[in-house]
Parts: C-alpha cells; sequence; structure tokens
C-alpha cells in the first residue's frame, strides 16, 4: 500500500507544477508582455484543437442566432483592439451572438463570442474592455490546449491507477485509488480557477495600459453580484455566497475577484474616462431588443436590477416600456397598477411608441378599467394599424359608433 | 466459470428489468378515426390519420404526439392549465421558475405567455410572433397565433398554435416543426387534427 501511495504521489508531480499561483501581492496588475508576433500552432494536440475551432468558426457564421449588424461588430472589435493593441488584435474575429446570457468566450484559433446578455450588462466601454481583454488573455497563454493537456494527463493517470487497484485485490489500494481520483479532480478544478485568475490580471494588465479606467473590472463583477442578489431576492432565496468556492467550480468566486480586480487596478487610471457616452450611442438600436430578450426570460429580479442599473443614466421611453411589460408578464394585480404607469411614463416620453400604448390599454383592462384600456388599445392602432395581433386588438377595442 | 455465468445472468436480470417496464409504459399509437381524450383533460380529438402518442409528457396537463419524431413536428396538447400554473414542468421551480398561466391572463396575452416560457425554458434569444388572430378553437372564441424561433440546436422552427380560455383554464394545441421542410409538409395535418379538437 505504501509503494501505491508513492505511485499516487509521483503521479502527481507533473500535475500539481503546472498548477499557475497568480502574484496576488502585486501592487498593480503586471503590464502585458511585449507582442511576439502572430502565433501559429504547433504541435499535434494544437493543431487538431485549430482545426475543430475553424470548423465551428464555419458553422457560426451559418447560425442564424449571429448578429451581422456591421456598426456594433465594429465598435466592439475596435474596443478589443484599443485595449489589446491592433497588433494583437489582428489574430482574433470577433462575433456577436444573441442569447440573454452574461458571457464571452475564447477558442484556441482566435475566434471570439460575445453574448448579448454581456452587452446588455456591462455599462461602459471600459466594463466590456475588461471581459474582452480577460477572454484575450486566455487566448494569448493559450489556456485551452493547457487545460485540455491537463485534464488528458489526469484522466491517464486515474486510468491507470484503477487498473493498478484492480490487480492488487487490496482494499487499501481501493481506497487509494478513490483519494487519488478526487485530488486528480480536484486539481483540475484549481487550474482551471487558476488559469481565470491569470487571464483576469492580464486582462486588467490590459486595461491599465490602455486609456481606459481600469477600476470599471471590478464594477462587472460587483453589477453581476447585485443582480444575483436581486434575483435570488424576489424569489424568496438566501443572498447567495459570493466568497465560496465550491469542489468543482471552474472559476475564482465573484467576491474574490472583485476584490483583486479592484486592488490591482493602477491606482492613477481611476480618472480616467470609462467611454460611457461612447457605449450607450454604439448600443443605442439594441439595447430595447436586448431588454425585451431579458424581460421575457420570467427573471423579475434579475431583469428590474438591470433596468434600474440602466436608468440611472437617467428614464427613457425604452427603459419604461420594459418595465412596463416586466410588471404586466408578472400580472399581480398590484403589478398591473405599477404597469400602467410605466408605459404611461413611456408613452410620454415617447408619444410615438405604439406597444406603450397596447401594454398599458392591456394592463388597463386587466385592472378592470375596459373603457380607458379600448382608448389606449385604439391610440396603439392609429400608430400601428398593421401591427402583427391587430384583428384580435381590433375585436377587443372596436371602433367608436358615431352617436358616441 | 461459474463466476462468468453468475455475472452473466445478472447483467441480463438488471437488462430486463429496465427493458419490461419501458416496454409496457412505450410511446403508443393514436389510430386514424378513434376519438381520444388528450392531455389528461375532457379534450378529445379524432385523428384523421394515425399518430404517434409520447410518452414523456413535457407537463403535467400536456401530451405530446407526432409523426416523425418531436424534433421534427411536435403536435403538443395543453388541457386545462389552471390559474397559478406554468404550461410546462418547470425544471427548478425555485431557481429557475417559468411564467405561470393567471385568472386575470387575457386571450391576447396567451402567445405571449407561450413565448416567454420558451425563452424561460430553453434559454433563447430569438423568438417571434408572426401573428396573432381572433379563431374558433373547440367551438369558442378563441386565438390562433404563428411564431419562428432559433431553437438551443441552432434550428429554425416554426409554430403555430390555437387557444381557448373556458372557465379561467386555458386549453391550447401547438405545433412546432423545422422551418426547412418539415413545418410545411406536416402543417396540413396538424390543421386537420386540430380542427377535431372538442370540449
Amino acid at each position: 500500500m505504501s509503494k501505491f501511495r508513492q505511485l499516487s504521489l509521483l503521479a502527481l508531480a507533473p500535475l500539481s507544477a503546472l498548477v499557475f499561483m497568480p502574484p496576488l501581492h502585486a501592487a498593480t496588475a503586471p503590464m502585458p508582455p511585449p507582442f511576439e508576433g502572430v502565433y501559429q500552432p504547433q504541435g499535434v494536440d494544437e493543431i487538431g484543437w485549430w482545426r475543430e475551432d475553424d470548423e465551428d468558426e464555419r458553422a457560426l457564421l451559418n447560425s442564424p442566432v449571429l448578429i451581422h449588424d456591421e456598426k456594433l461588430n465594429n465598435y466592439v472589435t475596435d474596443v478589443l483592439c484599443r485595449t489589446v493593441g491592433y497588433d494583437r488584435c489582428s489574430a482574433t474575429r470577433v462575433y456577436i451572438i444573441r442569447e440573454p446570457v452574461f458571457n464571452a468566450s475564447m477558442t484556441m484559433n482566435g475566434t471570439m463570442r460575445v453574448f448579448s446578455g454581456l452587452l446588455l450588462r456591462t455599462r461602459n466601454e471600459a466594463e466590456l474592455a475588461s471581459v474582452l481583454a480577460h477572454e484575450f488573455g486566455h487566448f494569448e497563454r493559450r489556456h485551452g490546449l493547457q487545460r485540455f493537456k491537463g485534464l488528458r494527463s489526469g484522466s491517464d493517470v486515474a486510468a491507470w491507477a484503477s487498473v493498478l487497484a484492480g490487480v492488487s485485490m487490496n482494499y487499501g489500494a481501493h481506497r487509494s485509488m478513490h483519494g487519488l481520483n478526487y485530488q486528480i479532480y480536484g486539481s483540475y478544478f484549481r487550474f482551471s480557477r487558476d488559469d481565470e485568475r491569470e487571464a483576469d490580471l492580464l486582462g486588467l494588465g490590459y486595461l491599465n495600459s490602455s486609456d481606459l479606467r481600469p477600476h470599471a473590472a471590478a464594477e462587472v463583477w460587483e453589477n453581476l453580484m447585485g443582480e444575483a442578489t436581486a434575483s435570488a431576492s424576489i424569489k424568496g432565496l438566501k443572498k447567495p455566497n459570493f466568497g465560496r468556492v465550491a469542489f468543482f467550480a471552474s472559476h475564482p468566486g465573484n467576491q474574490e475577484r472583485a476584490n483583486y480586480l479592484s486592488a490591482l487596478a493602477l491606482p492613477d487610471g481611476a480618472g480616467r474616462d470609462d467611454g460611457a457616452d461612447r457605449y450607450r450611442e454604439a448600443l443605442a438600436d439594441w439595447m430595447p431588443i436586448f431588454l425585451d430578450d431579458q424581460v421575457k426570460l420570467n427573471d423579475f429580479g434579475a431583469s428590474e436590477y438591470i433596468i434600474e442599473s440602466l436608468a440611472q443614466n437617467g428614464w427613457t421611453a425604452e427603459l419604461w416600456f420594459a418595465r412596463g411589460e416586466l410588471y404586466r408578464n408578472r400580472g399581480h394585480p398590484r403589478d398591473l397598477v405599477n404597469a400602467a404607469e410605466f408605459y404611461r411614463e413611456a408613452a410620454f416620453a415617447d408619444p410615438d411608441l405604439a406597444d406603450a400604448y397596447r401594454g398599458l390599454g392591456l394592463s388597463l383592462m386587466k385592472a378592470g378599467k375596459r373603457s380607458e384600456g379600448q382608448g389606449a388599445l385604439r391610440r396603439y392602432l392609429e400608430l400601428n394599424p398593421d401591427a402583427s395581433d391587430a384583428k384580435m386588438i381590433r375585436m377587443m377595442a372596436p371602433e367608436l359608433e358615431v352617436s358616441e | 466459470m461459474t463466476n462468468f455465468m453468475k455475472n452473466w445472468f445478472l447483467s441480463a436480470a438488471l437488462v430486463l428489468a429496465f427493458v419490461v417496464p419501458s416496454a409496457v409504459l412505450a410511446n403508443s399509437y393514436r389510430e386514424q378515426g378513434q376519438t381520444v381524450s388528450v392531455a389528461k383533460s375532457d379534450m378529445e380529438v379524432t385523428p384523421p390519420q394515425d399518430w404517434n402518442k409520447l410518452r414523456a409528457r413535457p407537463g403535467k396537463k400536456a401530451e405530446t404526439w407526432t409523426l416523425d419524431g418531436e424534433l421534427l413536428n411536435d403536435v403538443t396538447f395543453y388541457g386545462g392549465i389552471a390559474p397559478g400554473k406554468p404550461l410546462v414542468k418547470e425544471r427548478n421551480k425555485k431557481h429557475e421558475p417559468l411564467p405561470k398561466f393567471e385568472k386575470e391572463t387575457l386571450l391576447i396575452e396567451v402567445p405571449e405567455l407561450l413565448e416567454s416560457t420558451y425563452r424561460a425554458n430553453r434559454k433563447i434569444g430569438l423568438f417571434e410572433l408572426t401573428s396573432i388572430e381572433p379563431s374558433q378553437f373547440l367551438g369558442r372564441d378563441g386565438v390562433r397565433f404563428n411564431y419562428q424561433y432559433v431553437d438551443k440546436d441552432g434550428l429554425t422552427r416554426k409554430g403555430e398554435a390555437r387557444a381557448v380560455i373556458v372557465e379561467a383554464q386555458l386549453f391550447m394545441v401547438t405545433f412546432d416543426a423545422p422551418r426547412l421542410h418539415y413545418f410545411d409538409r406536416t402543417l396540413d395535418a396538424f390543421r386537420a387534427l386540430a380542427d377535431t379538437a372538442t370540449l
């Protein structure tokens, strides 16, 4: 049995050597390394992965969820390039995907996927840049390949250990084998979390050396924690524990990320511009659409948090309308009163916003104010006579008779 | 050898234990011309052609029929969804609740309820209601609507549905199929089936 233990320790040695320790004692995040020119895949593993990624990228190009808007794509690509440098950025392609989740990812061949749920949640250019630079950090450090190799070595060791344990027919050997398996799983996920920390620091390094405010990186995570808390509170759940790191967690806890990103941001950069105006202008056409996608997910607390967070820069007709939709969709009697009020605000801010009158009319009718509701629905039909539900609305709010 | 035989019998017994009940509870056949009740409700249909009924039901008060498999053509009956209940079974009631049909829900809001249920359940971002019209269903004034969405598998699907609210309960039948080929091919069969629905 002691021999087996020795074997297990020997087997783990290369795994533990791969584990990265981030330099958390540094005063600020390290500056990005010098650009070494365009990288090409090397070795059978990497070449194979790049080929697979190339195939995925071809499929992605034909995907109906891809947003092709040139202006938006150019803007997001430009934010990445200005943050990491145009020389580095030339190795990547940015794709924007319409999916209402907070996420972005980067494959080994340089395909960056940015999800619409992320664009809805970041509030300025600096916040977006911090997430894009983090993903770029994974690409630059070739984390995907390292993770693959780590996983393969770990599963090789686990497979051989189970063979040896089977041969030994000894209870102690079996117990050691199980212990070894847990160590392998644990070190794989710890390895993954360390990769994330390294990418965080690299991303922050880019932000520190850019002209954007680096403190925005921590604010992304603070904002996300606020949203998760709001979501849990409305659902009647306990406040999530952001400091806890589960055994199988692939990423460090949000609280930890916010803490070290805030501590390692360049103090002199605090006064820099975060590009909030440019961001709002570039996203103006898409924000109502992304917001609508979020509102219809039936996550009241999170949606309300996002709407209020966006409204910090002033309430717009689109924001009032989204809030009206959110309350009408939940549809408690108390919600309908609020919904009608929000739709009224939306219609006041933009008297031509047809859908605001539709929402107002339906909310009023549900709240028992039939004739008032019908008036609003008629206004909806005046503004949008070819609406997809025009026939149905016309039946609910018939034209007034001449005698009236 | 004895050990081997013992293992063999044990494996065979285990396989049988799983196979036999699933054969008993397997998907079943709905024959042409035979009136059957659907979705554990009083709603009845008389299929003008043979259909397959799937054993797996999407919700307590829902039932799925298909011709070529539910990914290619899926007809789902919702039989009397009561106020406060979701259309389909919630994966995680506490953490990921689905929108509920309410007593106050208007007929015109039923398409939005289906949209929100699909979006929340499948975590999809592209769903469009293409038309909402008044129409008869189960011999009453109801709503007929069409929609299109990109499903989780990346395939664009089209759908048509009819719904009616009877005594504060929602009765609905939906038809979902890939936009490519299958929707147009099965649409008439769906309409013929939905026309036979009574309550």
